[in-house]
């Protein structure tokens, strides 16, 4: 096993992977930009070394400073989480080419599948239904008009090197053609410095559902069963769950995308840990979408029902072990529900809110896992994903997952930043949800149909008015004490513009 | 001693004898106890005034004081010179209106990129664009003004 691991990301899951090295006795090497000197990867970290600027091109995706830092802490191997790095087969072959281990699968098959359009490619000789759509990346205007004909809208655009919704757009007809591909691929050569866009039927109202895959260097490959992801905004997830509901209502289904994921993985040469994504439709078919060759953010889930931890599994298969179970020995037990706390505003649009966290009270007690990034003073960069935490529960079965889920959510507070609390706190409450009526539009229509909440009981204004009348009497006619807590993240920002 | 406070804009009277109900547990948290329930309530000060939150929802809180007798009055919306400010630092991806040009409302303006997210600003009435402040390119801080309508 690896003495010690270079960590190739932030925030949560940077947290997340030191502290299964610390599980294995394995010492972790933190990286950080200048905005993440003070953040709580690198204060839980044994060694941290800072990679460059805050703009992650000029640090967390630097793959020579990575690889310098790792060479100068004498670090085995880098673990590069999800997001920057993780899927990106010219760091993988860097790595190995330098004599560190590359905590994923080998470079070749990030290759093979990290092209939507190759993996699809890939997916049809393995016998896996693929979601019509053009094989290539659209040409020009020209052609992607042709083949949306053919396929007759509405379509889906998507990038190529593409992921976590970025670069991809709804086409519901020709007008709207032309700015979606612009839109689509400029946020894709932006997000992955690959402008290609490619073409999908629409299928409509399905739902999202993925296979955990993991595969030793000896031939050995496993599935650990489903997760149901159908619940998104901005065509990111943001509920997660292990069984998926469709699936527990229809067993047989999890063997059968198990086994599609299985023969897709076997087709690219694949090892260590992997997502096959599916859409199912409405009337119980099921078509391959696309491969992730990492760590996936709602990893968790899997973690809860199975027993196992996929970090450290990770680890092992990357340090050469074989797989410490085989397919028989996968067993499912209760149901886990994970929301992703994010700093932004569903209110606006979901528009992101950085800015410094000035309260946190933080849920535990029975069943309650908090996957965190962020404390109590921790200033939230604008840079970087707005994912502050992700917030599990367990239970024995559904209903019980979500009870403690929301009052998980009923203990967790954040101020200083606006985040999707309430809108979780609401959802989990819906009828619909709690039924398992889930598809990718869930959110747009349960926003739609979303009732005001009902005027606070008097009792709550009179406990308001009361603290505040404390506050004042405490501290006088101007309530000082409170501006010394910097809460308006506008005066934060302003002061951390003077400071830069 | 009796304090006048709106919550919301509704009048609250507090009797000074009540404050022993009130516990600050953390700075800027309190635990305060009416007729046996328990409420955490948390403040704030910010630009507009002091913010409250309490069991997942906020409220404005004015405490009566004639000193704080000074707030603006804002235009209302559908009338008069609007200015469209960045909500928050950004980068300007694209302008997507000229000077000059009459806009509807809902109509996009410009589309700023934070924390690795593309936002489109929109029109949130219709009107002619007067001046156009935003760059494509540049850097913007939160509060700058990007479009002017009229």
């Amino acid at each position: 096993m690896f003495g010690k691991v270079l960590v190739a990301n932030r925030g949560e899951i940077a947290v997340r992977i030191i502290r299964a090295l610390r599980e294995m006795n394995i010492r972790s090497v933190a990286v950080y930009s200048d905005a993440d000197r003070a953040a709580l990867h690198v204060r839980l970290a044994d060694e941290a070394e800072h990679i460059g600027p805050a703009p992650a091109p000029e640090s967390y995706l630097r793959i020579d400073k990575i690889l310098e830092v790792a060479k100068r802490h004498r670090a085995d191997a880098i673990h590069p989480g999800y997001g920057f790095l993780s899927e990106n087969a010219e760091f993988a072959a860097a790595c190995e080419a330098s004599g560190v281990v590359f905590v994923g699968p080998p470079a070749d098959a990030i290759r093979r599948l990290g092209s939507k359009t190759a993996a699809r490619t890939l997916a049809k000789q393995a016998g896996v239904p693929v979601v019509p759509g053009s094989e290539e990346a659209a040409a020009d205007l020209d052609q992607a008009r042709r083949v949306a004909r053919q396929l007759g809208y509405p379509v889906l655009l998507k990038a190529s090197a593409g992921g976590g919704g970025k670069g991809m757009r709804r086409v519901a007809s020709e007008d709207q053609l032309e700015s979606a591909i612009r839109d689509a691929s400029s946020e894709a050569a932006r997000a992955f410095h690959n402008s290609e866009v490619y073409l999908e039927k629409l299928i409509e109202s399905p739902r999202h559902i993925e296979i955990q895959i993991a595969g030793d260097r000896f031939g050995n490959l496993v599935h650990l069963g489903e997760r149901e992801c159908s619940v998104q905004r901005r065509h990111q997830k943001i509920i997660e769950e292990c069984p998926s509901p469709w699936v527990a209502r229809n067993p047989e289904i999890r063997a059968a995308m198990g086994d599609a994921a299985l023969r897709i993985a076997r087709a690219a040469g694949y090892h260590n840990l992997g997502t096959v994504e599916f859409l199912a439709d409405q009337h119980g078919n099921f078509y391959f979408l696309e491969v992730n060759t990492r760590l996936q953010v709602e990893h968790p889930v899997t973690e809860l029902v199975t027993g196992h931890d996929l970090v450290q599994l990770q680890l092992r298969i990357a340090a050469d072990e074989a797989l410490p179970f085989q397919q028989e020995d996968v067993t499912w037990n209760g149901w886990a529900m994970e929301c992703r706390v994010c700093a932004e505003d569903p209110e606006n649009n979901f528009f992101p809110s950085p800015g410094k966290i000035v309260q946190l009270r933080e849920p535990g007690g029975p069943g309650v896992r908090l996957d965190s990034g962020v404390y109590p003073g921790w200033t939230v960069p604008l840079e970087y994903d707005p994912l502050l935490a992700k917030l599990v529960a367990w239970g024995p079965d559904r209903n019980a997952a979500i009870q403690r889920l929301r009052r998980a959510l009923a203990e967790y507070t954040v101020s200083g930043v606006e985040t999707n609390l309430n809108l979780f706190r609401d959802i989990l409450a819906d009828q619909q949800f709690q039924q398992g009526n889930l598809y990718t539009e869930f959110v747009a229509d349960f926003l739609a149909r979303r009732k005001p909440r009902p005027e606070p009981e008097p009792d709550l204004a009179t406990a308001v008015a009361l603290a505040a009348a404390s506050a004042q009497a405490v501290n006088g006619n101007q309530a000082p004490g409170l501006e010394r807590l910097e809460s308006s993240r506008w005066l934060a920002e302003g002061r951390g513009q003077l400071l830069r | 001693m009796k304090w006048q406070i709106l919550v919301d804009g509704r009048p609250v009277e507090i009797d000074g004898g009540r404050l022993e109900a009130v516990v600050q547990v953390e700075p800027g948290v309190y635990s305060v106890i009416v007729d046996g329930v328990s409420h955490e309530v948390r403040l704030q000060a910010s630009p507009e005034g002091l913010q409250a939150e309490s069991e997942g929802r906020r409220f404005s809180v004015e405490v009566a004081n004639p000193r704080d007798a000074r707030r603006g009055s804002k235009a209302g919306p559908g009338s008069g010179r609007q200015n469209i400010a960045a909500p928050m630092p950004g980068k300007v991806i694209r302008v997507l209106v000229q000077k000059g040009e009459i806009v509807e409302a809902g109509q996009g303006l410009v589309v700023v990129e934070a924390m690795k997210m593309q936002n489109e600003l929109k029109a949130s009435r219709p009107g002619r664009i007067l001046e156009v402040r935003a760059q494509a390119g540049s850097t913007v801080a939160a509060g700058d003004t990007l479009v002017v309508l009229e």
